[in-house]
């Protein structure tokens, strides 16, 4: 199986807090899919932890590369937006 | 013990006294300190997960409990306190030999590392700081529960109030009284909106005991043992000598919506615009035009008289996306304000472009500021960079000691200045306006505050300036009147106290403003600066 990925970017006016991270993990749990979620550049958490999200402290307007370990495109473009979503605050 | 008739200060949230029997708040026992389990660590992890699973039980029902808005942040703490990878942290540290409590609260103090120093932050690692103690508790069977009377009329006394506590207050809870903690500790939120009179930051409060009666009073900002409502203080009612008040009473706006808001108002003008809302949620930096476009709507919709803008306030605890700004140790102390200008020159002189844009289409009167100037030359740099850019009034915040130390170099190169009570005190008493612990020394009563802004206010006049107060204790009716007697020339408060603040400063002439003034230098105590001119304030 490969990896689908896409970019979002954190809208929120305090960055990617505990709700935000609180909703993906919860989306993600019960996707039951593997999703990793990093900076570019830096390695990438699985998105099944609150406080590994929280704790690469990322800032209002930045971009992160999420990883979505599936062939489904309909399915991880989904996931996406709907991450998308929960980082718009 | 405290002795009838006693009175213990503090600072009041609410307008109404209350009397009823004291039920202090035991502090729970000891969680043992760090140790090692003789068990297996198999067993251990087991007893951790149970552990885990109660307390996540409890924020349920805390909850369920709380109701529609608070429900929310019991649900994402419960999400935390379950984090796979916090448990196989935990876990780790269970084979190293750790006990399941020792090796939670190891977990949550690793976490703690990553996620430290940033403020968005900081109140979740609290949160989750006393999870881990409940955990721990757990698992030593220590109960940890307030055990609050479901009936009776209780006095609540403890040294401050987590969210997870003030979520179990009962009925009976009628009045509450802390040790610690300010204005704007959580306890004392909970309590002004639930409307429970309160007095927090009461020291001397340690002294009572249970079953005492205390009346209290949160309008005298005091607790009086065994008081009754007869001795409740009144809150003044001002009856007007004149329709103008003896100095003009501005309001303070950040956005559109504020604006026109506040014309609704008796306010004359706007005495402080802070820009910073306008940044803040933006992901890039707006064109002259966007910004030009917002500040003219902004000015057009604002209550009649001048308008004073103050360019942006940002620092790393309130960054601008779009500005780089590093994470700072000490963000009060950093690089914000005016400061910014090190880096982000362009972006300072765009903002004053757009104003002069808008200054023109609205032809209102505007005057600019710049906020946390420190030396005489900063304010001087800054006037002539805004006389550059456009046909202002010229002036800059006053919030910093040093500069209190150097109003008398600005005579004649600037036109105003407006001090900002609420940082001037956190750098004046070195004592950080996000610590509830040190409400008390964040008073504006402070003597030595009123000592400051005495000088302030007599060197603007010697240097020719226009002085202003725009700092929360500008919306205090009765502080003020003693702003006016302290010799400012105008106060600009929130919105909702506008009125409030043209009464008091309505029913008083200039020289009864001076010699009230006279009573807050005098005194050696917030609490007696306070007492004082509120007791001249009604035998006017």
């Amino acid at each position: 199986m490969s990896s689908i990925s896409a970019t979002v970017t954190v809208l929120d006016p305090i960055g990617l807090h505990a709700r935000p991270a609180g909703q993906i993990v919860k989306l993600v749990k019960e996707s039951g899919i593997e999703v990793r979620i990093g900076k570019a550049g830096e390695e990438l958490v699985k998105a099944n932890s609150p406080l590994r999200m929280m704790a690469m402290k990322a800032k209002t307007g930045e971009e992160l590369l999420v990883e979505i370990d599936t062939d489904d495109q309909a399915l991880a473009d989904s996931l996406i937006s709907q991450i998308q979503d929960f980082l718009k605050g | 013990m405290s002795a009838p008739g006693a009175i213990l200060a503090g600072m009041g949230v609410g307008l109404n006294a209350v009397r009823a029997e004291v039920f202090r708040v035991k502090p729970a026992k000891p969680i043992p300190s760090a140790h090692k389990h003789s068990g297996d660590s198999e067993t251990e992890k087991h007893t951790l997960k149970g552990a885990i699973s109660a307390v996540g039980h409890y924020l349920d029902e805390l909850g369920l409990k709380a109701g529609d808005t608070s429900a929310e942040i019991f649900e994402a703490l419960k999400m935390l306190l379950e984090d796979e990878d916090l448990f196989e942290t935990a876990a780790t540290q269970i084979d190293e030999g750790w006990s399941a409590a020792t090796a939670f609260i190891m977990a949550v103090d690793e976490f703690g590392e990553l996620l430290a120093g940033d403020a968005a932050f900081e109140e979740r690692l609290a949160d989750l700081r006393d999870l881990a103690k409940r955990v721990a508790a757990h698992i030593h069977g220590i109960h940890l529960g307030l055990d609050l009377p479901e009936s009776g009329s209780f006095v609540l006394v403890g040294e401050d109030f987590s969210p997870a506590d003030t979520a179990q207050f009962t009925k009976a809870v009628v009045g509450v009284i802390t040790t610690k903690g300010g204005p704007t500790s959580h306890t004392a939120i909970i309590c002004r909106s639930k409307s429970i009179p309160a007095v927090v930051s009461c020291s001397e409060a340690t002294e009572l005991l249970d079953g005492q009666m205390v009346l209290v009073d949160p309008v005298g900002d005091r607790v009086v043992v065994d008081g009754d409502e007869s001795m409740a203080t009144k809150t003044i009612s001002f009856v007007a000598k004149s329709v103008e008040p003896i100095i003009p009473v501005r309001a303070n706006i950040g956005s559109l919506s504020d604006a026109i808001t506040a014309a609704t108002t008796a306010a004359n003008g706007v005495g402080l615009f802070r820009t910073e809302l306008l940044y803040l949620s933006a992901t890039s930096m707006p064109s002259v035009q966007a910004q030009a476009a917002s500040y003219a709507e902004i000015l057009k919709a604002a209550p009649e008289g001048p308008v004073v803008v103050r360019t942006i306030d940002a620092g790393s605890d309130k960054p601008v996306p779009f500005l780089n700004m590093p994470h700072e140790e000490n963000p009060a102390l950093g690089v914000r304000g005016y400061r910014l200008i090190q880096d982000h020159r362009q972006f300072i002189v765009d903002q004053l472009t757009s104003l002069e844009i808008a200054r023109e289409q609205s032809g209102r009167e505007v005057w600019v500021m710049a906020p946390m100037i420190a030396t005489a030359e900063e304010a001087i740099e800054f006037g002539s960079l805004a006389r550059k850019a456009g046909k202002f009034k010229v002036g800059v915040m006053v919030e910093t000691p040093s500069i209190v130390m150097a109003l008398s170099d600005l005579k004649n190169q600037l036109d105003f200045i407006s001090v900002g009570t609420n940082d001037l005190s956190q750098y004046l008493f070195a004592a950080d306006r996000m610590n509830s612990s040190l409400g008390a020394l964040l008073n504006p009563w402070q003597p030595a505050l009123i000592r400051a802004l005495a000088k302030i206010a007599q060197d603007s006049d010697a240097a020719n300036l226009s002085s202003g107060v725009c700092g929360e204790s500008a919306s205090d009716p009765a502080f003020a009147v003693v702003l006016a007697g302290l010799g400012f020339k105008s106060v600009s408060a929130s919105m909702s106290q506008v009125g409030a603040v043209r009464s008091a400063l309505s029913a008083v002439s200039a020289e009864q403003a001076k010699q009230i003034a006279q009573l807050a230098l005098s005194s050696v105590s917030a609490e007696q600066a306070k007492s004082k001119v509120l007791a001249a304030l009604s035998n006017l």
